[in-house]
């Protein structure tokens, strides 16, 4: 039976990561509420596929239409639609779903070996760490993104405030509920995310003209030539490195990871001045890395309970409505879920390698519907998924209004990520910093006085402090430079 | 005045707001913080940064940057009949239940977007509502409103 929700995850995701437009965040919105009735380790395995299975499908549409099916695989259009202009499409999506399948694989070998210690060391954790970890995870988020560091601060700091709606855990009293019940559990999360990510991205696409493109080329060679492999089992190891480490830290994720993963091949090739020609380099490496990053980044949630991006937030959501609660526990009182979730990972990586290959042509298929017949039944499943959850038509508004507030977000360039992390990070940071306070009788040195608090913040600061230092301060240069 | 000087007013009236609702409930002390705390410092935080948007913005604006328009050269339009049929679908919901309103749902967004063709529209439409009902309340039971046709 986990075999056939790993295979339903791997194949939604691939479908979700094909689309554009609906990201995995929104997809395993839309999918949750159909995860109550199945058992929990059923419920992660599914929603684990739908966001790795993302990963593969989003280089579909970026090498054949240069429209990212998902933020992801942004990078990947630079290089691998020129390959498909120049009539390689064939090797360019046959390396990137190969070069997703190694990293995915060696991500889980990872995960297996790196988490269970892990988690024996978090129980060292205390209110202290386990605050300047997070604190650290949201600064690492907003030192990545793509903006000016004060927007994305703002928007951590507004996560935080909306974070803090609902009933306050230490004393059960209820602030900023505005007489509405539905906030008296706080603000949702599923709501929030699909506003902000799937009703705001429609919203975006539909003031443009929705004439696409297909590549008409036939798709042919889908197997890497050996010149093609000399070519990118470096990007691929490299990348898989990359990813895993930054997937592992509070704040990375496969976006960082794609990027930086691009940055590096290029600042190492013999021949920088060719990336962003249809090198396949640019295609290996950040595919590898995006996927490795989602081996990587289950490791703080299934091994301290902390979510490394967005995606995981949702995951954490999710594990709690089933009652669950991630964390250094998890491995010893859920046994079967960690390594029912580490298992169906492996056989979720071959089943999208089976996918991807012989499965393109249907994908491009799919890529024919027109956006204006596929957009509103995008639009329903936010409904739908939204209603479900709790039959609450006030969740539905609160959908629509925070879809209002994202489409104001990009029209102003600001990023929802570090929003969503810090709404799903905010009542555990509170519940911390409060523990800490009162353990040093109001004192914030408690959290430079313990070692690994103390190295957690200090690296915070500096991440900070950094981007202010004159001789460090450069604007970040466009990709295609 | 340019984008980031009206968004960052923005954003610092609504730090200010925050910062004074908090003080409604208990702040407490740092040794025994009370459930005021954390908002109040969010609320701050969200000042701090605003001002120092205010800051950066406003020397850019002195170097030249100005007002950058959000809604030219895009059919605006069509994002706001999104917003608003997604308030009527809402509203609608309950009172019509799932299969009409969403029926009329795809039905209205299939012809105010891009227009299609009128066999389209209603074949995608009365198509979405049965295909989400046999999925979502026949096989998933998510109980969706049944309204007063009882469907």
């Amino acid at each position: 039976m986990n075999l056939f929700f790993c295979f339903a995850g791997v194949l939604t995701g691939t479908l979700v990561g094909v689309l554009p437009g609906l990201g995995p965040v929104a997809a395993m919105s839309l999918l949750l509420p159909t995860t109550f009735h199945i058992t929990p380790v059923s419920a992660v395995i599914m929603l684990a596929g739908i966001y790795y299975g993302a990963m593969y499908g989003g280089s579909t549409t970026s090498i054949l239409v240069n429209i990212p099916g998902e933020a992801a695989s942004v990078v990947t259009c630079l290089d691998g639609y020129k390959m498909a202009r120049q009539g390689r499409a064939g090797p360019a999506l046959g390396i990137s779903a190969f070069g997703s399948f190694i990293a995915g694989t060696l991500s889980i070998v990872g995960l297996m070996f790196i988490a269970p210690p892990l988690a024996a060391m978090a129980l060292k954790f205390g209110p202290p760490e386990y605050f300047s970890l997070m604190i650290m995870g949201l600064t690492v988020l907003t030192f990545l993104a793509s903006g000016p560091m004060w927007k994305a601060l703002l928007m951590a700091a507004f996560g935080l405030f909306l974070g803090c709606m609902g009933m306050d855990n230490m004393t059960a009293s209820y602030r900023f509920t505005f007489n509405i019940l539905e906030l008296s559990d706080g603000v949702g999360l599923v709501p929030v995310v699909m506003g902000l990510f799937g009703i705001s991205e429609v919203m975006l696409n539909v003031e443009q003209s929705m004439e696409r493109s297909i590549f008409k080329a036939k798709i042919e060679h889908l197997l890497p030539t050996v010149k093609d492999w000399a070519a990118s089992l470096g990007p691929i190891v490299r990348g898989t490195v990359l990813g895993f480490f930054l997937g592992v830290l509070p704040g990375g994720g496969a976006v960082i990871s794609s990027f930086v993963s691009y940055a590096v091949e290029k600042r190492i090739s013999k021949h920088p001045e060719k990336f962003g020609s249809g090198m396949i380099e640019g295609v290996a490496g950040p595919e590898a890395a995006n996927n490795a990053a989602t081996g990587g980044a289950f490791i703080p949630l299934l091994s301290l309970g902390i979510p490394a991006n967005a995606v995981m937030a949702l995951l954490l959501g999710a594990f709690i409505i089933h009652g669950v609660q991630p964390g250094p526990m998890l491995v010893k009182e859920h046994p079967q879920l960690f390594w029912g979730a580490v298992t169906s990972m492996y056989m979720g990586n071959v089943m999208l390698l089976v996918l991807n290959l012989p499965l393109i042509g249907l994908w491009v298929r799919i890529l024919k519907v027109p956006y204006p017949i596929l957009f509103p039944l995008i639009l329903l499943f936010c409904l739908i998924g939204c209603y479900s959850l709790n039959n609450s038509i006030t969740e539905v508004l609160l959908m629509v209004l925070f879809g209002l507030i994202g489409y104001a977000f990009k029209k102003f360039q600001y990023e929802a990520a570090p929003l969503v992390l810090a709404l799903v990070l905010g009542p555990m940071m509170e519940n911390s910093l409060r523990q800490a306070l009162l353990m040093s009788a109001g004192s914030p040195i408690i959290f430079f006085e313990r070692p690994i608090s103390a190295i957690l913040m200090g690296t915070a600061i500096f991440l900070l402090v950094f981007p202010l230092i004159p001789k460090f301060r450069q604007k970040r240069p466009a990709l295609g430079e | 005045m340019n984008n980031d000087q009206l968004s960052g007013t923005v954003w610092f009236i609504l730090g200010l707001a925050v910062c004074l609702g908090s003080l409604q409930y208990k702040l407490g002390t740092p040794a025994s913080p009370g459930t005021g705390f954390m908002p109040f410092l969010s609320g701050l935080a969200i000042c701090f940064f605003s001002g120092i948007g205010l800051i950066h913005s406003t020397l850019r604006r002195r170097q030249g940057e100005g007002w950058a328009p959000v809604l030219q050269g895009v059919f605006w339009k069509n994002a706001m009949i999104i917003l608003v049929s997604l308030l009527v679908y809402a509203l609608l919901l309950v009172p019509l239940g799932f299969v009409f309103t969403t029926t009329l749902f795809i039905a209205f967004l299939l012809r105010a977007i891009v227009p299609q063709r009128w066999s389209v529209v209603i074949a995608c439409s009365i198509l979405t509502a049965a295909a989400s009902y046999l999925i979502f309340e026949v096989w998933l039971k998510a109980q969706l409103p049944k309204g007063l046709l009882g469907i």
